[in-house]
């Protein structure tokens, strides 16, 4: 066990390294850089030229990644090359909308997703089963931008129940919990967006492997020996779901981070996914480098975690491991 | 000539609704003493629909930068909004490759340019709301040199130039150069169309039209800073690029002539004769106003005969206010959303309330040496006041911290130089309360050149020597003559030395994040006060009580 563990991290590790190289140079090899980028006729060559010696571009390229070493193992990152602000600064003022956006909605799409999932597979052939593979289909392939903007139309601007953009109000109320019931009436039409946009791929998912489970002999087997619906689907079927949804569900959590750059434009929400996009678009290597090696390590632990778990909730794996087989 | 009526007939009409209160002549700056309102929150909303949308729900009162032709048509409908309509110092260029063949002959480049449609392209992709261009600097310059040859659309004429200068047409309809060289086919560089479908379509077009009279072309749609990265190392035949000019018309320098044409230079085409180098030179160093016209003019009338570019469009700036104020000055160069009408704006009826303008990105670091996004200096131009300011109607040099100037040309022990010598106004404080001096200015520009901020590095290079004989005069010295001068060092932005001097790096300082008790460390002389900057939401300032436009009425 301790043998599979210390591999399993090994590998961890190697894979960030792999990563902090990577986002090195594919940076540096795409197109263009940050100085090029400036199209401004009163930037001449000698401006841009003192604004690759004010960037450090103008050292050479090993020198460049020592310094990118260093700046990202110590968690420092520099300063944005496009804000001109401390990245992790950066960060930090966006990831609390970002993750609160994206954790809310994938916790609600994920549990809407499961329990409509499994209504439609224990009804298999029924109305409401194909009421939900119907929506289920709809939510999964409209695109975001269509319905967010038909979202904010209808109960933003022509039925003013929730408020146009941002995460406050301008200028906010005073008080702490008046500040808070602020936000969250803010953050509650772009929340339920990606509610509404993401419950469909995890019923779908839910409801074809549920069906797959209940037609395993063991399920057969508990029906034959009178075990009450409940405990069939809770504590047999639902059981042998769980360690593949917590996968899905703990790979998704990366995501949560990296934000959904439509969302955040459509409802002006102040997120990591416009800072990530125009970080790579921008050429803003440190913004850039940074995120993707927080991303990495985040999917990289998440990873560990899925797979810690897969142990604590499926029994099997348990014992391959513990290696008594 | 219908055509092209009909093409500005919307803009014309929002030009005419507009009002225009006084006339140039009548402008007096001392007249616009304020600043009226008590707070302003610049409100950041990033989606053009949202945008419009809280306009039009009364949640902003002035917006912006509006673009997409069917947002001014349905703000034109609003009987509550205002629109204001101005024209730019935006311009879209088609650009060649000179280097090499087949643009390196200049009856083809001149043939291309009357092959274009541009009356009808406006019309049909910005409903009216840009005019077609067909000069290098755009019409509202005030260095625009009108009388200069021009090349309207008629593909038959561009034919016969080119079979007047022993082109032919090969049997699939491709143009062959007297030498008996075939036009190859040529690739058209552009944005793609997710991210700029407008300038995709119309590089589309543009490609259809030099098909049109026999070269073959094709546009190339990319990601933008791939696209900017072949311009740069040249490795291109033709591109389209929108530009943001200025009022003086430095980009004539800078787009054209063959000192520019290095890595990072905007001489993208590669344009080198003499003859216009000379004239770009004159225009550089004029050492008076008058001598700058005429440079600038020659300047003109030699591109219009060599052709790097064909000029296309230049687009309108359009803003809407709400009716419920009233103040903003609109004039045919500015619109409503300027420092003069947030000096002047007060509610149309009712009490004082606070001001609502939509800022469409974030402010970055608002860091006076190292920012230069106009979303930064939307905040920033607010609280920070420069020596000179620009006339809305004629955009002239009009006195602001300076009351006078003089320019005049002396000779250095390297050769003759300008010396600007600035009177400065008195009674002006910071917002702190300190008293501004000739020792703040002198200092700004001290500090800038030791620094070397890439922002101000062409500002301030060429200062040599900067003396204050009194608190209320400031003589810089510059190393050589060039009427520029005036307006590159006039037109820095002046720092307040008291909080500046104690900066220890001036690339990391974040002076809105600096919590004094009431003030932050953007401190200005500015019409307002930054109070605070909440990231993704809003920015809020107040106006300044001890503003000094105005004290003297």
């Amino acid at each position: 066990m301790k043998g599979y563990w210390a591999r399993r991290t090994g590998s961890a590790l190697l894979i960030l390294g792999l990563v902090l190289v990577l986002n090195f140079m594919l940076f540096r090899m795409m197109p263009g850089d940050p100085v090029a980028s400036i199209i401004d006729p009163n930037f001449s060559p000698e401006a841009k030229a003192r604004l690759s010696q004010v960037y450090g571009l103008d050292k050479p390229l090993p020198v460049q990644f020592w310094r990118y070493v260093k700046s990202t193992l110590s968690f420092d990152f520099g300063i944005s090359f496009l804000t001109g602000r401390p990245v992790m600064e950066e960060l930090r003022s966006r990831l609390p909308n970002t993750v609160t956006l994206l954790g809310t909605s994938l916790l609600l799409s994920a549990l809407l997703g499961t329990w409509l999932g499994m209504k439609a597979a224990l009804r298999r052939g029924s109305f409401l089963e194909k009421c939900i593979l119907w929506s289920g289909a709809v939510s999964f392939s409209f695109p975001s931008f269509f319905v967010q903007l038909t979202l904010l139309m209808a109960f933003a601007a022509a039925l003013p129940v929730f408020p146009l953009r941002g995460t406050l109000s301008v200028p906010p109320p005073a008080g702490g919990m008046a500040l808070l019931a602020d936000y969250l009436w803010h953050m509650a039409l772009p929340v339920f967006s990606l509610a509404l946009l993401g419950f469909g791929g995890w019923a779908l998912y839910v409801r074809n492997l549920m069906v797959k489970i209940l037609g395993e002999d063991f399920i057969l087997l508990a029906r034959a020996r009178g075990l009450p619906q409940r405990n069939i689907v809770m504590g047999h079927a639902f059981r042998t779901l769980l360690p593949t949804l917590l996968t899905i569900f703990l790979l998704s959590l990366p995501g949560i981070v990296s934000g959904a750059v439509i969302t955040e434009t459509v409802f002006s929400l102040h997120g990591v996914g416009r800072f990530l996009l125009e970080a790579v678009t921008g050429h803003d290597y440190p913004a850039a480098g940074a995120s993707f090696f927080l991303l990495a390590l985040l999917t990289v632990s998440c990873n560990l975690l899925s797979d810690l778990l897969y142990g604590v909730t499926d029994p099997r794996v348990r014992m391959e491991r513990g290696g008594r087989r | 000539m219908k055509k092209a009526l009909f093409a500005l007939l919307p803009a014309v009409m929002i030009f005419l609704a507009a009002p225009l209160g006084v006339c140039a002549a009548d402008f007096d700056p001392e007249a616009y003493a304020g600043p009226r309102v008590k707070d302003l929150y610049l409100v950041i909303i990033r989606d053009p629909d949202a945008q419009l949308m809280a306009l039009e729900r009364g949640k902003v009162d002035v917006l912006g930068d509006l673009h997409r032709p069917v947002d001014v048509d349905a703000l034109a409908k609003n009987p509550d909004v205002e629109l204001s309509l101005a024209s730019g110092f935006h311009g879209f260029f088609l650009g060649f490759n000179v280097r090499h063949f087949p643009w390196n002959r200049v009856e083809l480049r001149r043939s291309a340019w009357q092959a274009l449609p541009g009356d009808r392209m406006v019309r049909d992709l910005f409903g009216g709301y840009a005019e077609p261009l067909s000069t290098f600097l755009p019409p509202v310059s005030p260095y625009f040199e009108p009388d200069v040859t021009a090349y309207p659309f008629d593909p038959e004429a561009a034919k016969k130039r080119l079979s007047d200068a022993g082109w032919t047409w090969n049997p699939d309809g491709v143009l062959v150069s007297p030498e008996g060289e075939k036009v190859p086919p040529q690739k058209l560089l552009c944005p793609t169309a997710s991210s700029a479908p407008t300038t995709a379509e119309i590089a589309v077009r543009i490609a259809g039209a030099l098909s049109s009279i026999g070269i073959p072309a094709e546009a190339e749609p990319m990601d933008f800073s791939a696209m900017i990265s072949r311009l740069d190392e040249r490795d291109f035949q033709m591109y389209v690029l929108a530009w943001q000019m200025t009022r003086d018309p430095d980009s004539l320098y800078a787009f054209y002539s063959s000192k520019m044409d290095v890595r990072g230079g905007y001489n993208m085409p590669g344009i080198s004769d003499p003859g216009l180098d000379e004239v770009l030179d004159r225009l550089r160093f004029a050492p008076d106003e008058e001598e700058a016209r005429r440079a600038a003019s020659e300047a003109q009338k030699a591109l219009s005969d060599l052709v790097p570019v064909v000029p296309v469009y230049s687009r309108y700036s359009i803003s809407a206010a709400s009716k419920s104020w009233k103040g903003t000055l609109v004039t045919d160069r500015v619109t409503a959303d300027n420092t003069w009408s947030l000096l002047a704006m007060e509610p149309a009826e009712g009490p004082m309330r606070p001001l609502y303008l939509v800022q469409q990105d974030e402010p970055r670091a608002l860091n006076p040496f190292t920012s230069s996004t106009a979303y930064d200096w939307q905040v920033m131009g607010l609280i920070y006041d420069s020596l000179i300011a620009v006339d809305p109607y004629t955009l002239e040099t009009i006195p602001w911290l300076a009351e006078s100037w003089t320019v005049e040309k002396e000779e250095g022990p390297s050769g003759p130089r300008t010396v600007l010598t600035f009177r400065l106004r008195e009674g002006v404080e910071w917002h702190d309360g300190e008293p501004f001096s000739a020792s703040d200015v002198a200092f700004t520009y001290e500090t800038l050149k030791r620094f070397a901020p890439p922002r101000y590095l062409d500002n301030v290079e060429n200062i040599d020597l900067v003396e204050t004989p009194d608190d209320h005069t400031v003589r810089v010295t510059m190393k050589n003559v060039s009427f520029w001068h005036l307006h590159r060092v006039a037109g820095i932005p002046v720092l307040p030395k008291h909080i500046v001097e104690k900066v220890e790096d001036w690339r990391s300082w974040l002076p809105a994040e600096e919590k004094g008790s009431d003030l932050t460390g953007l401190v200005g002389t500015g019409p307002f006060i930054f109070k605070e900057y909440r990231p993704g939401e809003y920015v809020r300032m107040s106006g300044n009580e001890r503003f000094w436009l105005g004290r003297g009425k």
